[in-house]
């Protein structure tokens, strides 16, 4: 009976333990399967998942040698997901308030902080999130609607904004526009 | 007792085995049942990677680019039949059927036009497979190849591009 009553706390810990260390791993993947839905209504439906394994490969398969592979290589180290959703449609008004509600929902938990958020009538609203753990970004969301269109991209894993651009445009990633210049571009429009 | 787990993990590790290998299969059989559609078989394809690759390259009027590795290629075609069925439950399904072997790694889709694309990427430890499957309106295909390593990269970098290209090798046979 003794042995048990030591074990009965060591176990709660290693599970608190445990769980504590999983919880930190995912925080920065958002779940987006609540948009699943709006590919029946899409005219334009795009769904890129690239996990961790496909991630490591993809660092091994780039090349030192080559100077653009080698600044994409760079950025993959440490990066434990790429997932994009983008829906694009026909008709105004699809994608529902509910919809946008249960992303930036999860975007407000603890350590998200919304570092653009702009509102323009050209352009829709376009939100940029990094969930910051200390003193680095343990991951960046950007959540772009529109009156026709809505995209998502979660990159889980420490990202250095500097270095993010060169993975603009490949791996299904869209034009993310939070290169610096770009930037203080979507902020005139504001 | 020994000699019996032995067996069950024999039998256990030929079906996941066997499993894995069926899966190009499943997935034919899948869209065959949920859009009740027959695909036309094209079994010399599958021995004929060399050829497929060299009639490529004299296409495309360069050197061998080809993607897939000689003698790699699964190909079934579905021509001019109707694809009506709901794409949310059959993308449903097909994730389901390929989860655990297959990592997803982009998939399009349109309501519009019924237009449905897949990419999947299976990692067998020393060579990578790419099962590409696409649905139109009237016709799919349905292309399983070992990828070659250096085109591997481009895949990641542009899957949606790279996948196109992967079909087009593995149909452009039937230009000969």
């Amino acid at each position: 009976m003794k042995t048990l009553n030591i074990k009965k706390p060591l176990i709660a810990w290693l599970i608190i333990i445990t769980t504590a260390f999983v919880a930190s791993a995912q925080d920065s993947r958002i779940q987006m399967s609540s948009l699943d839905h709006l590919a029946a209504k899409a005219s334009q439906t795009v769904d890129v998942s690239i996990d961790e394994r496909l991630i490591r490969v993809a660092e091994k398969l780039f090349s030192n040698a080559k100077p653009d592979e080698k600044e994409i290589r760079k950025v993959l180290v440490g990066l434990k997901g790429i997932y994009v959703k983008s829906f694009e449609f026909e008709t105004e008004g699809q994608v529902t308030p509910a919809d946008v509600e249960q992303i930036q929902s999860q975007l407000r938990g603890p350590g998200w902080l919304r570092m653009v958020g702009v509102k323009s009538k050209k352009d829709g609203n376009f939100d940029v999130y990094l969930l910051m753990t200390g003193e680095t970004i343990g991951g960046l969301a950007v959540l772009h609607t529109d009156q026709k269109e809505l995209t998502v991209v979660n990159i889980v894993g420490p990202v250095d904004l500097e270095k993010l651009a060169k993975l603009e445009g490949q791996f299904g990633i869209p034009d993310l526009e939070i290169e610096p210049t770009k930037r203080s571009k979507k902020n005139d429009e504001k | 007792m020994k000699t019996f787990i032995a067996i069950i993990i024999l039998v256990f590790a030929s079906t996941v085995v066997r499993a894995k290998d069926d899966d190009f299969k499943t997935v034919v059989k899948m869209i065959e049942q949920f859009y009740s559609v027959k695909h036309v078989g094209i079994p010399f394809l599958a021995k004929a990677g060399m050829k497929v690759a060299t009639t490529a390259a004299r296409i495309k009027g360069g050197e061998a680019k080809r993607i897939a590795e000689a003698g790699s290629i699964k190909l079934a075609v579905f021509e001019n039949q109707e694809f009506n069925g709901d794409f949310i439950k059959f993308r449903t399904s097909l994730n389901g059927a390929l989860n655990t072997t297959w990592m997803p790694l982009i998939q399009t889709l349109s309501a519009t036009n019924g237009e449905q694309t897949y990419i999947y990427l299976r990692d067998t430890g020393q060579k990578f497979h790419v099962l590409v499957i696409t649905i139109a309106e009237r016709d799919a295909t349905v292309v399983q190849i070992t990828i070659k390593p250096e085109h591997l990269a481009r895949l990641l970098r542009d899957p949606e591009g790279t996948g196109k290209e992967i079909t087009e090798e593995a149909t452009i046979i039937d230009q000969e």
